[in-house]
């Protein structure tokens, strides 16, 4: 994808909240390069800042939220600094567009699903009445809802919850943005009807050529669905790489514990591994690796001092000090070098 | 949607006959004083049997019953007997009810600016100072007996603009006190339910979907949250409406308005049977047809009522 130029660049982008008087730090000093036409997963677990993060390209931040620092460069413009509706109003829907989680809250009951796929159609298309009505017709029936025209006068109550996630989509695609981000897209639906969704996803990215992000917790759609991965953890990005190199030749010992967790990669006999500890506080400074208290494997300089990103490979970074050449050699646990092998990869290579 | 309204309606019929029957029953328990009026002293025992025979009331109940509801069918409430003898009652609300319907209707239309106003206002400021303002008031009018607001108003108020503290319909200035009296409860529960339902619906996920799509926050405030926080108050629209044309009672007596609340204190006080009972009968209807418009007008404006005849999602 390196050939590919790159969309939207966020640069240490750090995202701040007030809550009752105190102030936390959700995003901390993340960067991210988007390549165009390529389709990135973003990991990690409950309260990472995966929603966080993507909801400032679309500044569509909490009330009590704001970007305290940092750049998100998208066509030429820094959106960090975008403040009024009429900055945003450019930006949704048009450029950048989102799928959330639940289909079920995300519609408004009271009004058609024709109207409400309409009035994205209407606001950034410029058609006419029945001109749009056309249109939106023609958009539910490329996210595979059936009779279309019948669907078009029907309330979100007489939708599954499939069915709805497609309208959704639908609204989301309507106005043919560049990128489209999903935030889990697909947890709130049983699993027959999530690979039908992440199918019509793959569908839509081809033939509008949009450049997607999927926020997941599910580790085992995302080699199906993306070409990159990106590991958040405490507000960061650790590591980001190929799918391969992420999941084969990981590098911090967060996304080592996080594949350790999949039950695909549990080793036969032993309990399947669960991450210790939890998350830190976010109202306090973190100091040096933000996984180190919960790493058995942390090295005394990870308490200390932030690493800074090390490159694996042209495509594959993570910030870990294990990868300083002057770190003391740490094993991965036995799953990672069970991956690692299975890449025809050995760690002496 | 129109079996759902017949559905009510047929529901609301019956609830009628039912509260039809128990006010007859329970008019029963009254003394019989009320059947003579000033006569009552001066008659002796027979005299007064002789005359509840008369008035069909030593009848078997069930005899009672059959005739009361024959006559209701054909809109006879009967006579007054003490308040003023022997008129139709039909006759005496006749002169009533215009009073008590302009009131009430001045009531309701400045209440229902005044409060949804106020709660869209409050909604927007959330935790601001129109909120808090908002807040105070609507606290204060559910906290203090409106008896004491209503005093207060009708001693102070009238003194400083110098408005007449009597009602007198050739007096226009004599209108407004009373109107506004009226409206300060609906007011109050207005702001209430409208702020309320529009904080629901602001924190809700389609709101961010909308935000997600390129709406400005205008449009989503006036199509998607003020029409979707009005749904719920469509409900109680209607009987708030009503019951504010009704719950005159205190104000009407307040200001000596010779409307319909006025005269329900006054005949329960001078213990004149009949037309107590017809005014109860007026009341809970009222409240009845209340509660099913009500129900109707949210069918009307939400489509997911009718999901209780079919399956919804398929
Ligand atoms: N409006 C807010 N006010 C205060 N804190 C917030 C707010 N929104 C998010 N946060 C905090 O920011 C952090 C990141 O939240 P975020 O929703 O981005 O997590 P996430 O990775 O999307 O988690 P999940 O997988 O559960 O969706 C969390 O600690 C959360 O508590
Ligand atoms: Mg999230």
């Amino acid at each position: 994808m390196t050939d590919s130029k790159i969309i939207l660049s966020v640069k240490d982008l750090v995202v701040k909240f007030r809550l009752r008087g105190r102030v936390l730090t959700a995003i901390r000093e993340a960067s991210l390069d988007l390549y165009e036409g390529e389709s990135l997963a973003i990991v990690g677990e409950s309260g990472s800042g995966k929603s966080v993060f993507t909801k400032t390209f679309m500044g569509l931040l909490d009330g009590n939220g704001w970007v305290d620092f940092g750049e998100i460069l998208y066509g030429g413009e820094n959106l960090a600094k975008y403040k009024t509706e009429d900055d945003w109003i450019k930006i949704r829907g048009k450029n950048i567009a989102m799928v959330f989680q639940d289909p079920m809250t995300s519609l408004n009951p009271l009004k058609t699903i024709g109207k409400q796929v309409q009035e994205t159609v209407e606001l950034h298309q410029c058609l006419k009445k029945e001109e749009a009505k056309k249109a939106v017709i023609e958009i539910l029936n490329d996210v595979g809802i059936p009779e279309p025209e019948r669907r078009y006068n029907q309330y979100p109550h007489e939708f599954s919850g499939g069915m709805r996630q497609r309208v959704v989509i639908a609204i989301a695609v309507a106005c043919k943005p560049k990128i489209l981000i999903c935030d889990e897209p697909t947890t709130a639906l049983d699993v027959t009807i999530q690979a039908q969704i992440l199918g019509l996803l793959k569908r839509l990215k081809k033939k509008y050529k949009l450049t997607t992000i999927y926020i997941t917790h599910d580790l085992g759609v995302v080699a199906n669905v993306a070409d990159r991965i990106a590991v958040m953890y405490a507000g960061d990005i650790v590591e980001i790489g190929n799918c391969e190199e992420v999941f084969y030749n990981a590098q911090h010992p967060y996304t080592w514990a996080l594949l350790s967790s999949l039950p695909q990669l549990g080793v036969k006999g032993k309990p399947l591994h669960s991450i210790k500890g939890t998350p830190p506080n976010l109202f306090h400074k973190i100091k040096g690796d933000a996984f180190a208290p919960r790493n058995p494997r942390a090295l005394k300089i990870d308490f200390v001092e932030k690493p800074p990103y090390f490159t694996v490979s042209p495509t594959h970074k993570a910030k870990t000090w294990l990868l300083d050449p002057r770190a003391p050699k740490v094993e991965p646990p036995e799953s990672i070098e069970i991956l690692r092998k299975q890449w025809g990869l050995s760690k002496d290579a | 949607m129109l079996k759902y309204s017949l559905k009510r309606l047929a529901q609301s019929l019956v609830t009628l006959f039912i509260i039809i029957t128990v006010v007859f029953l329970l008019m029963r328990l009254m003394p019989e004083e009320g059947y003579f009026g000033q006569a009552y002293e001066k008659l002796d025992e027979a005299q007064r049997e002789a005359i509840l025979t008369g008035m069909g009331l030593r009848d078997p109940m069930h005899i009672q019953l059959k005739n009361f509801y024959k006559s209701l069918l054909v809109g006879d409430l009967g006579k007054s007997i003490i308040y003023r003898p022997k008129v139709p009652i039909a006759e005496i609300l006749k002169t009533k009810i215009p009073y008590s319907l302009y009131f009430g209707l001045t009531a309701v239309v400045i209440s229902l600016i005044a409060g949804i106003s106020l709660g869209i206002i409050m909604a927007r400021s959330k935790s601001q100072i129109w909120d808090k303002l908002g807040t105070g008031y609507i606290v204060f009018i559910n906290a203090v007996p409106a008896a004491v607001y209503y005093l207060f108003l009708q001693l102070y108020v009238t003194d400083i603009f110098k408005l007449p503290i009597l009602f007198k319909p050739d007096n226009t200035a004599s209108w407004i006190l009373p109107a506004i009296s009226m409206s300060l409860g609906s007011t109050a529960a207005y702001a209430m339910w409208m702020r309320r339902y529009m904080v629901d619906e602001l924190n809700k996920d389609y709101v961010k979907l909308a935000r997600a799509k390129g709406l400005r926050n205008k449009t989503i405030m006036v199509k998607h949250i003020f029409r979707n926080a009005f749904v719920p108050m469509a409900q109680y629209l209607p009987s708030t409406l009503l019951y504010t044309i009704s719950g005159s009672i205190y104000i009407e007596s307040l200001y000596s308005i010779p409307g319909m609340g006025g005269l329900l204190v006054d005949v329960i006080q001078r213990q004149d049977n009949t037309v107590v009972q017809a005014l109860v009968l007026i009341y809970s209807s009222i409240g009845i047809i209340g509660l099913f418009l009500g129900d109707v007008l949210m069918a009307m404006f939400d489509p997911r009522i009718n999901l209780q005849k079919k399956g919804g999602a398929r």
